[in-house]
């Protein structure tokens, strides 16, 4: 079979949809800075988990395929585990996790035409002193990434992310409860956009979601005696913030 | 895919993990002096590291003085270390390969956990020190790594501390009251079990009185041992476990206990 530079770009076009249609319904996941940590938040509407530890202080979180963010996840908590060892714990940054070792092999994966495409759109978050430190890594199926500052966002359409974006971008700095808050704003205002419904009040969205969904939310701690920094956040400390 | 297993994730990765294993061979020796030093030069190590349950978990504490030969090498040297959050490790022996057989397991026990989403159980973790000791072992029999470690948990379970000791092969063993290791250990066994049979158990003791005991015991090592540094140089250093977790004691808590037993 002949394959020319057109089958090509029309191969990664197919993939690039095949993706895209498959986030679109995929419940957003927030990243958002503040004076205790880094936060992230999202919306479990399956069982499985969508936040994960990576190293002391990378924390990982994502939409798409369960077996695809997987793989995403093993590659980076093996590499951070590796290179923690070999040098140490401070050389494990999130640019060499996500701009090293993840992003040129999702590139290669993406443009070989004969291999499934990952059916991801992540979000790397690193914890810094300050929280004018913490970093954020916006990282795309097709293993394009992007910065953020002070918060960060995956979701499933571009509209959708725009939209949480603008939420988040007003939220100043300030303490955990206030950033959760802003969080699941973002969120359910980012699954407002995904789903096209017409409801105004970002709570009622939330509150329809959480009937067959539960949140989870997680904290890498700025301040800690503990050698883990990353936990989840309990029931009854998400409780009071949640819709009744 | 390494399940979990930090060793096999190194090999992947191409890290050399035991540098201390790594032969020393000089040719140009003759048989006589490659031979493996006796017991006592290898097992013996310059220190004295301690470890007693206390009613509410474990105490572990140790002199700070390193030593190499005749000479100090530092009075600030830190031999009770955390391998995670709810476990400590006192180690006595050649500094250099406990420090990486540490570094190893720090690693691995949260790799595990990162990796396999679920936290290492006590036992996996214990039979890690053993397989770090077993992989150490040329390096001990040449007389370069040798190492013993103290192991101090919280057993979630059963709710209460414990302690466990090793051989240099790796064999475990737990200890019901206490443990020590290192060259002062061995000369002060004896007053370990007259504080039991006079004064109780350590596991009854307070925090407060087992410092006062093992800080004694320290100090009677530092006495009889020319290698372990006791509390009259520099302040010793003194963390436990319990159901928090592990932590340091304060050291206002020691420098006052400090002050009063040299007064006695």
């Amino acid at each position: 079979m002949a394959f020319t530079p057109y089958d090509w770009q029309q191969t990664l076009r197919q993939k690039a949809d095949y993706v895209e249609d498959r986030l679109r319904e995929g419940s957003p996941v927030v990243g958002l800075s503040c004076h205790e940590g880094v936060l992230l938040v999202t919306v479990r509407l399956a069982q499985q988990q969508k936040i994960f530890e990576i190293y002391d202080r990378l924390a990982f979180a994502g939409l798409g395929n369960q077996s695809d963010l997987e793989t995403i996840r093993q590659i980076a908590v093996d590499f951070a585990h590796a290179e923690g060892f070999a040098r140490s714990p401070q050389d494990v940054s999130i640019q060499r996790v996500v701009g090293v070792a993840l992003s040129p092999a999702m590139k290669r994966s993406f443009s070989d035409p004969l291999r499934l495409p990952l059916v991801v759109r992540g979000l790397f978050a690193q914890l810094g002193d300050t929280p004018e430190g913490d970093l954020f890594y916006m990282l795309n199926y097709d293993g394009e990434f992007s910065l953020g500052h002070r918060f960060g966002v995956a979701a499933g359409t571009e509209s959708a992310r725009e939209a949480m974006e603008r939420v988040l971008s007003q939220f100043k700095i300030s303490k955990r409860d206030a950033a959760l808050e802003k969080a699941l704003e973002a969120w359910a205002v980012g699954r407002r956009e995904a789903s096209g419904t017409s409801e105004s009040d970002w709570r009622a969205v939330l509150a329809a979601a959480l009937k067959m969904g539960t949140v989870e939310a997680a904290l890498l701690e700025r301040v800690s005696q503990r050698e883990r920094r990353f936990r989840f956040l309990r029931e009854d400390e998400l409780r009071p913030l949640l819709p009744r | 895919m390494s399940h979990g297993d930090f060793a096999k994730l190194l090999e992947a990765y191409g890290v050399p993990d035991f540098v201390w294993t790594v032969r020393l061979r000089r040719p140009e020796a003759s048989e006589d002096e490659t031979h493996a030093p006796r017991g006592s030069e290898v097992w013996v190590h310059g220190t004295t590291v301690i470890a007693v349950k206390f009613d509410k978990g474990v105490l572990n504490v140790a002199d700070r003085r390193a030593t190499s030969g005749n000479a100090i090498f530092s009075e600030e040297a830190e031999k009770i270390l955390k391998l995670d959050d709810e476990t400590l490790i006192a180690i006595a022996g050649s500094y250099a390969a406990a420090f990486e057989a540490v570094r190893f397991l720090q690693h691995s026990f949260k790799y595990y956990a990162r990796s396999q989403l679920q936290e290492m159980s006590l036992e996996g973790k214990l039979s890690e020190v053993s397989r770090v000791l077993s992989r150490s072992l040329p390096g001990a029999l040449q007389g370069i790594g040798g190492f013993l470690p103290i192991v101090s948990a919280f057993d979630k379970e059963k709710n209460e501390g414990r302690i466990f000791f090793y051989d240099v092969m790796g064999a475990r063993f737990e200890s019901r009251e206490f443990g020590a290791a290192g060259s002062g250990a061995e000369r002060i066994r004896g007053a370990f079990e007259y504080i039991v049979r006079t004064k109780g158990p350590f596991h009854k003791m307070t925090l407060e009185e087992a410092l006062h005991e093992t800080l004694l015991l320290l100090e009677i090592a530092a006495s009889l041992d020319t290698a372990t540094g006791g509390i009259r140089q520099s302040l010793p250093l003194a963390k436990t476990v319990t159901a928090e977790g592990v932590s340091d004691v304060p050291e206002e808590t020691l420098r006052s206990i400090q002050k009063t037993l040299l007064k006695e």
